[in-house]
């Protein structure tokens, strides 16, 4: 959790009582909001109002109707029924970001939002072409989203002139979040996980802006899966559960627990299997790297045993997808993969889903190839496959649901599944937990356990340093060097941190 | 949802083409059935070639053939000749085919091995089929083959036997798209090419595999084609258009991921019957050209939902995938607003 030092309670108090109205007028109000797609019930009802000058924190399950909602007052999407009030005025049915009340609401999307062939000024201009001079635009545009990014993450290392895709994700994530702040007229601001790709340092100066935002009387909505972060930052905490808000709580007072129960019945706390440290050199090797160089690592040595779960954690952006390359392409002569290898992308809405095709599709697509004959699927086998799957990860929807009909988090175990339902011997995760909930990854980590004590071998990067813990051994990576090695009882959220921070300053410099 | 997109889209082209058909009984005072038996003999050869050109587009955006035509002409001189220097029909329809996947290896080798956008590798390995072309046409003096030809233009109970035989291609091809291995990972290839890859998908090898039968069924119409009209350089110049314009319209999505073979035989019959009909009014070549054009744009229109407010929506929505609460507002009002 990156902002547990985040001094609780330095902005105003919140109101005593959370059924007493507060003197600020509503930013937002929505009333008996519903939507559906397909067959999923998104929302089903759902009151809320986000009042000005107030961090308001969106807690829920995947599936909940999280997502649905934002994009609802964002005017994204109308409802099928109820109202949106913005500002005073109730929204039309005929929505469309950025216009009418909408456009002093402005989002900031976890799968962030910005075209990857445009530069950062040219994005800014994108969304805030409105508020632009017609001439001139690009360099009001760059002279705006440097000074904002210098306010927000005094860290940022982005130049206006950058091309999107050659940015970090960290990066991404700050300039998609400077890029919805960038407005004239900012009443309502939503940010989508926001610290999910973000770094604890940049997480907490944007919490720091995030106040003084709300200082100025703008109303922040911040959805996340880090509970603890949204009570050190929110004045009011809105529980969502299947498709409603069925909690609204003043954050002072409320804790971690009282929120997980809030959100679903049982409480789960995602224990560390205790992982049987057994020494690599016990099992047979599956897969090397010897003294990596080049793209982005510097002699990089990396040993996967037979059955074993191997971590690769530190910052983000620090050569662990780079090792993941490697393992799933071994072109060059520094690796040695022996047996057949599967990837789940953590990017699944670029590279993970295929839009056209159902869930028992999408989930097979791997797997055919090794239960085909000659080149010729067999459709009896894949079926009892999916079934198996959908199943055991209690995918909802089922199987002949369309892909994009699940929630996030379901289209994630979907991708998951689809990895491990084929025979690889490797099994490569590129940070694939990302913004799924407590109970999916908790589903998901015994996967992992029971697979790898069946004889897989699993890669495993983490931008969560408490995963890691599910692994067997851990390499943490700095500026794409492996600067320690832990193995089973070392690995701890701590230990880890205490690694990758270690001499910051010169990999600074080094970058 | 598979319903919904695999059941509907291909109708629209037999719609069509019963449309026309009905034209030209009130137009003319020809017997409708022979009207029919001669569409069914000229409509197998744009089949082929729009089988091919299917696949290809399926490949997801960015993937086109643009060879077919050059193909098609260099691939009738070729068959012809061997045909008539071997005496053997079969060794001359496979020296057509051959012809086609030796153009195609040049185009295969320039988008995969030099990372040439396939309409321009497909164009310059078409540009070098057209120069042979050239160079065999001068003097060419060879005749297609008599029993060929007359295989051709047989039609039993009025139904060209090579109708029958392609009809039996277009059910293979249905085939190796539903049943095998390369045919799902066209198709996934085609809706994400990053995702398909993630996925396992040997993504170069399905794209080879998938011009090379672009450039074989090609140069299978090409050498069918010489023996029934007579090798010419100009012989496939209509094919080019034509062979997207039928994939098109028959329902495979432009955007990839989606194929629909039945599809191009509806396309095709109404493209025949519509050149008939356009024939019998009177009309000249040039208006019948801007005619179809119209009609690619407008199908096109009608695919990306048809709606004029929010253009891009539709294809965005399909090509970039966000989850279920992700439609573009111009497209979800369409379709969930009743609910």
């Amino acid at each position: 959790m990156h902002v547990d030092n985040l001094p609780v309670g330095s902005h105003a108090a919140p109101p005593q009582g959370d059924r007493t109205p507060s003197p600020a007028p509503p930013v937002v109000t929505a009333r008996r909001v519903t939507r559906t797609y397909g067959r999923t019930r998104a929302l089903t009802g759902v009151d809320l109002d986000v009042r000005a000058g107030e961090v308001l924190g969106l807690v829920g399950h995947n599936g909940a109707g999280k997502s649905t909602l934002m994009r609802v007052l964002a005017g994204l999407e109308a409802c099928d029924e109820g109202t949106v009030t913005v500002g005073g005025q109730e929204a039309s049915r005929d929505v469309a970001p950025g216009t009418g009340p909408f456009r002093a609401v402005r989002m900031a999307y976890q799968e962030t939002s910005l075209c990857p062939d445009l530069t950062v000024a040219e994005n800014i201009w994108v969304s805030s072409r409105h508020c632009l001079p017609r001439l001139g635009w690009r360099r009001a545009a760059s002279r705006a989203v440097a000074r904002r990014l210098d306010e927000m993450f005094p860290s940022h290392r982005v130049a206006p002139r950058d091309r999107i895709e050659d940015l970090s994700l960290a990066q991404r994530q700050m300039v998609e979040i400077v890029r919805a702040s960038l407005v004239d007229r900012l009443e309502l601001l939503i940010l989508d996980e926001p610290t999910e790709s973000l770094g604890p340092d940049a997480a907490r100066s944007l919490y720091a802006y995030v106040r003084r935002l709300t200082a100025q009387g703008t109303a922040v909505l911040l959805i996340s899966h880090r509970i603890r972060e949204v009570l050190s930052v929110a004045d009011r905490v809105a529980v969502m559960r299947d498709g409603a808000v069925v909690a609204e709580r003043p954050a002072a007072g409320l804790g971690e627990q009282d929120v997980l129960a809030l959100m679903g019945a049982e409480v789960v706390e995602p224990t560390a299997t205790p992982a049987p440290a057994r020494a690599a050199g016990e099992r047979p090797v599956v897969a090397t790297l010897r003294g990596a160089t080049g793209h982005g690592l510097h002699d990089v040595s990396i040993t996967v045993g037979r059955g074993e779960v191997v971590g690769l954690a530190g910052l983000a952006g620090q050569g662990q997808q780079q090792v993941l390359e490697r393992l799933w392409r071994p072109v060059r002569r520094d690796t040695t993969v022996a047996g057949t290898r599967a990837y789940v992308p953590g990017d699944r809405q670029r590279s993970g889903v295929l839009p056209l095709w159902s869930v028992a599709e999408n989930l097979i697509v791997t797997a055919m190839r090794g239960l085909a004959r000659y080149g010729v699927r067999r459709t009896g086998a894949e079926d009892v496959a999916v079934r198996d799957w959908v199943d055991r990860l209690a995918i909802r929807g089922g199987a002949d649901a369309g892909m994009t009909e699940l929630s996030g988090g379901n289209q994630q175990k979907v991708i998951v599944a689809r990895a491990f339902a084929s025979t690889a011997d490797l099994v490569l995760l590129d940070d694939p937990f990302r913004g799924v909930d407590v109970h999916t990854k908790t589903d998901l980590y015994t996967l992992i356990r029971q697979e790898a004590a069946g004889g897989r071998s699993v890669v495993w990067y983490s931008s969560e340093n408490a995963e890691m813990a599910h692994c067997d051994r851990v390499y943490v990576l700095r500026a794409g060097r492996v600067v320690a090695e832990l193995t089973g009882a070392e690995i701890s959220e701590e230990r880890i941190i205490a690694v990758s921070f270690a001499e910051s300053e010169s990999t600074g410099a080094q970058r | 949802m598979t319903l919904r997109t695999l059941a509907r889209p291909w109708i629209w082209g037999f719609a069509a083409a019963a449309l026309v058909w009905v034209l030209i009984l009130a137009i003319s005072n020809q017997g409708g059935g022979q009207t029919v038996s001669l569409a069914l003999s000229l409509a197998p050869y744009l089949v082929i070639v729009g089988l091919g050109q299917m696949l290809v587009i399926t490949a997801g955006p960015g993937n086109i053939d643009v060879s077919v035509a050059p193909i098609i002409s260099l691939a009738g001189f070729v068959a012809v000749q061997v045909t008539a220097t071997t005496g053997s029909v079969p060794v001359g329809i496979l020296a057509g085919i051959g012809t086609g996947l030796a153009v195609a290896v040049v185009s295969v080798v320039a988008i995969l091995g030099l990372s040439v956008p396939p309409i321009i590798a497909t164009l310059a390995a078409g540009l070098i089929a057209s120069s042979l072309t050239l160079s065999l046409a001068d003097g060419f003096t060879a005749v297609p083959d008599d029993g060929l030809r007359r295989l051709l233009n047989l039609r039993p109970a009025g139904v060209p036997v090579l109708a029958v035989a392609v009809a039996a291609l277009t059910a293979l091809v249905v085939a190796l798209l539903r049943r095998t291995t390369y045919g799902r990972s066209l198709l996934a290839v085609g809706q994400s090419r990053p995702a398909a890859e993630r996925a396992g998908v040997p993504v170069a090898r399905v794209i080879a595999i998938t011009y090379l039968a672009s450039g074989a069924l090609a140069g299978l119409a090409g050498a069918l084609l010489a023996a029934y009209i007579a090798p010419s350089p100009d012989l496939g110049t209509r094919y080019l258009l034509d062979s997207v314009a039928v994939v098109v319209i028959g329902g495979t999505l432009i955007s990839g991921g989606r194929a629909v073979p039945v599809g191009i035989w509806g396309s095709a019959l109404f493209f025949i019957l519509l050149d008939g009909l356009v024939n019998l009014v009177g009309w000249n070549t040039a208006a019948q050209n801007l005619l179809k054009g119209g009609l690619v744009l407008f199908v096109l229109f009608l695919a990306g939902g048809g709606t004029l407010r929010n253009p891009g929506a539709t294809t965005r929505s399909r090509r970039r995938l966000r989850p279920a609460a992700a439609t573009t507002a111009g497209t979800s009002t369409g379709e969930n607003s009743n609910g």
